[in-house]
């Protein structure tokens, strides 16, 4: 167990040292305490910002450490938010069945990454065209999900219910011995969110930093040199795939128990381009740039959907643009640069960040 | 039987007439810059909509449609100055900023004209050819994706511009030593491509609503064609429009759009296993130019 | 003795070029085997079927008694072949040290790696520049690393295709003598080289290559003044 702490610090994440850790404590406790002095209304919305993350932190493993650009992520997002609808719609929510589905929900979503993901990398699809077979994928989920109007498009008693999408499924609960079931809403879902949130970037952040990890950036850096070290390179590529899947169907799921309500646009082409967005505005090759830039932009497209979505998705499309011009290692990156090259230079006696890096993995046992 | 055949006929000529026009524009700016525009759907899109909008002006049908091609075309020139060419040598960037492109095309047209606008009639009405009824327009565009292909066969073989952007595709380095302005073959070839696009949306306009995401009908399409043609447009464009064509109708009319596209899929991932280079690898021994 | 690399009837074509004409390769274990021929000869071409980067269009790879021709590449890695390609396939955004340390630890534990890791850094002369980005090496250093990276799996055959390309006179030498130390400790090398001085430093038995075919095999001084050697070379140069 030692063993994995130390993973928590090492090469492939930013934010190594001692003030990181103590402002991310800082940052979780303060979070915890919110619902106890905030009104729900910020709460929901804060809740909401978290439910997206893991979709772009999936994103992050496969792009920016792994080097797979995938415009699929939605796909996923959508199949296990539907997944869970049909469940809980059908069989509902009492004896914790409710996390049942969540599990099988996020295990389906797994499934069809691990399927498609095979085809794609055992098929020797490469580079550039597993955007064109993810994109394509997406297409078609969101085609066929769109006709799905008629009564007949029904699995169970859920209904798929074409473009106006499925509702009225139960949100989280939990069996409590004695009373009735606690459902995760309101500030429930909140503290659930975070300790989700804090568990998956803690779990992301001890694989990109372990052997896996490194072999990770090998094959983004040069899959064939990988392949001549001995390296499966399909293996990982299919592994991270399947992971950053079950990331995505994690959103959906959340997505659908926050909102109680799932619908094809969310699968859809302009969908997919959000978590490009974050990833590449906050920096894909870094966990947390993305994790910053995810709860960033999507507060602020939150802030512009007052004005009307639609130019939230126009400043999105202006801000991927800008970074990929401009910052093409994402503003966070770049910014945390910057003030690590101005560090340096006023304390010129201070080792290199590389050079600590190293010199915290090695000494590290 | 002569019915079947002729109506076979014409829904393979229908679907070949739709991926040739639809993918030249890529496949052309693919095989020159190895630029992989995913903002292909939104020149279309531009192109139905300028058509659709100077329609309003009472002007005849074909000059708004040039107008739609030619507008669609100066936006790709412009684009590929501001943004593309600082991309050349960055493939992921590069997609990924025309994604962006895309986004903001489509969104913004969303805010600025609406969720969709009034189309244009189909013009010319149909005919009947042994029980079956046969739309006149769609047999017009055959014949104008024909005339298309010879357009741009004989621009890249007879033309000063044709040989610059042939050599310039064979070795850049080697063009610009002879002088070629490489710089400006780039944004002239972009700018064809964006203006194939305008034209596609241009004339389908008639038959399709004018909505924002129209491109979306198209991109998957023009990749498919794009993937098993090649990179050499002119040789592997118009025999993968053929093959595709034949496999997309088929399964439409058995199965079904969703099948037709997942079809389409099931083709692309074979052909990216078994043929990588397209048909243009099985055509020519470089694959380019 | 089985030879610890046999080629048997190696053919490849590419559409309508033959790059392999029937290659009957066969090393012996603990050889420093060159190979040399003129541009075109397929001398690339051989090491990557050999490696199986793709496969032959007929003929078989053995390797240690073992048919490997259907096995791929990071199988055959695994069975103790490496590599070491003409251009430099390096890690380029990623620190040298930890480019070294990504070939180590396939098949070391932590704590092993770490010490070989020092051992390979002080044998490569890249110990100060251990935490630069591999990207900003000067092209005889990412060289060097990536011989590092293809010894750090401890092959059992080592190929190397134009070690010395784009090297100085010195890092030459010094790249030679590299070569001749890890021979003497062991392991088989075949190494495709263009520059004379290199084969005469390091070479016993060397092979010449010729329109996918093998012209001529024998001891370094056989091939050195063989006239039919300098006439096929003669008519590149």
């Amino acid at each position: 167990m030692g063993n994995w702490f130390s993973l928590l610090n090492g090469p492939q994440t930013m934010g190594n040292g001692r003030g990181f850790w103590v402002s991310f404590c800082a940052v979780i406790l303060i979070l915890v305490a919110l619902p106890l002095f905030a009104d729900s209304y910020l709460i929901n919305n804060i809740g909401f910002f978290f439910v997206w993350v893991f979709m772009s932190m999936g994103l992050s493993l496969l792009w920016g450490y792994t080097g797979i650009l995938s415009f699929g992520q939605t796909a996923f997002f959508g199949v296990a938010g539907y997944a869970y609808g049909v469940i809980t719609l059908n069989f509902g929510s009492s004896y914790g069945l409710t996390f049942a589905a969540l599990l099988v929900a996020v295990a389906l979503a797994a499934l069809v990454a691990l399927i498609i993901g095979y085809f794609m990398f055992y098929g020797g699809i490469r580079d550039v065209f597993v955007g064109i077979v993810t994109l394509s994928i997406t297409l078609v989920f969101e085609t066929f999900m769109a006709q799905t109007a008629g009564p007949e498009w029904a699995i169970g008693s859920a209904r798929l219910n074409g473009f106006n999408g499925m509702s009225g499924m139960p949100p989280l609960t939990i069996p409590w011995p004695g009373q009735e079931d606690i459902a995760l809403e309101g500030q429930y879902l909140f503290w659930f969110l975070v300790a989700l949130v804090v568990c998956v970037y803690l779990g992301l952040r001890i694989l990109v930093n372990s052997r896996f990890g490194n072999v990770m950036v090998a094959i983004r850096e040069n899959p064939n040199r990988a392949e001549m070290l001995g390296y499966d390179v399909r293996r990982y590529q299919l592994i991270v795939f399947v992971i950053a899947g079950a990331l995505a169907g994690l959103s959906g799921v959340l997505y659908t128990t926050w909102g109680t309500y799932i619908t094809p646009s969310t699968m859809g082409l302009t969908a997919a381009a959000l978590p490009i967005v974050w990833t590449a505005a906050g920096g894909r090759k870094d966990l947390t740039a993305t994790l910053v830039a995810t709860i960033f932009l999507v507060w602020l497209s939150q802030i512009l959907a007052v004005k009307g979505s639609q130019y939230a998705l126009i400043l999105m499309g202006f801000i991927l643009l800008v970074a990929v011009m401009l910052a093409p290692e994402g503003f966070v990156v770049t910014l945390v640069k910057k003030i690590g090259l101005l560090a340096r230079r006023s304390a010129p006696k201070a080792t290199s960040v590389s050079e600590r890096k190293l010199a915290d993995s090695s000494s590290s046992s | 039987m002569q019915a079947e055949l002729l109506a076979f006929l014409y829904q393979w000529g229908d679907a070949f007439t739709f991926l040739v026009l639809s993918a030249m524009g890529l496949a052309i700016i693919f095989g020159m810059m190895g630029v992989i525009n995913l903002a292909h759907g939104e020149f279309v899109m531009c192109g139905a909509y300028v058509t659709v909008l100077t329609s309003r002006l009472n002007l005849p049908l074909p000059l708004c449609m040039l107008c739609g091609a030619l507008t669609a075309g100066i936006i790709g020139i412009i684009l590929e100055r501001l943004v593309i060419r600082h991309l050349y040598h960055r493939l992921f960037d590069s997609i990924v900023a025309t994604w962006a492109i895309s986004l903001i095309a489509t969104q913004g047209t969303l805010v600025f004209a609406g969720p969709s606008i009034e189309g244009i009639k189909t013009p010319f009405g149909s005919f009947m050819l042994g029980g079956y009824s046969f739309s006149s327009y769609r047999v017009v565009l055959m014949v104008i994706a024909v005339l298309v292909l010879i357009s741009l066969y004989l621009l890249f073989m007879k033309t000063k511009y044709g040989v610059h952007a042939r050599a310039t595709i064979q070795n850049p380095d080697m063009a610009r030593a002879l002088g070629v302005n490489t710089n400006m073959i780039y944004s002239l070839t972009f700018g064809l491509g964006a203006a194939l696009a305008g034209l596609a949306g241009a004339l389908y306009a008639p038959t399709t609503t004018t909505v924002p995401t129209m491109g979306s009908a198209f991109i998957v399409q023009s990749f498919v064609t794009v993937v098993v043609g090649g990179a050499n447009a002119l040789v592997g464009t118009a025999p993968a429009a053929g093959i595709l064509g034949v496999i997309q109708s088929g399964l439409v009319a058995a199965f079904g759009q969703t099948i037709g596209q997942i079809g389409l899929l099931v083709t692309v991932i074979l052909v990216v296993r078994l043929l990588p280079k397209g048909l243009s690898g099985v055509f020519s021994r470089s694959g380019n130019g | 003795m089985t030879p610890i690399l046999a080629t048997k009837g190696l053919n490849k074509r590419f559409g309508g070029l033959h790059a392999m004409n029937g290659v009957d390769l066969n090393v012996e274990r603990g050889e420093l085997r060159c190979l040399i021929g003129p541009n075109g000869a397929g001398k690339s071409t051989l090491f990557k079927l050999i490696l199986g980067t793709y496969p032959p269009t007929s003929g078989e790879v053995w390797f240690n008694g073992e048919n490997i021709t259907r096995l791929l590449p990071y199988r055959r890695v695994e069975k103790g072949i490496s590599i070491k390609f003409q251009v430099p396939g390096i890690f380029q955004d990623l620190p040298v040290a930890q480019n070294l340390l990504i070939a180590l630890q396939h098949r070391l534990s932590k704590e092993a790696a770490k010490a070989e890791l020092e051992r390979l850094l002080a044998l490569l002369d890249l110990q100060p520049a251990r935490a630069q980005r591999a990207g900003e090496l000067s092209h005889g250093q990412k060289q060097w690393l990536e011989i590092g990276m293809a010894i750090a799996l401890s092959p059992s055959l080592l190929l190397l295709d134009e070690p010395t390309a784009g090297m100085s006179p010195e890092e030459t030498f010094k790249t030679g003598e590299l070569v001749k130390r890890l021979n003497q400790d062991g392991m088989t090398v075949v190494v495709i080289e263009h520059d004379m001085a290199f084969v005469r430093q390091i070479a016993r038995k060397v092979t010449v290559l010729h329109f996918g075919k093998i012209f001529v095999e024998g001891p370094l001084d056989e091939i050195i003044s063989n006239e039919d050697v300098a006439r096929i070379y003669l008519g590149k140069d």
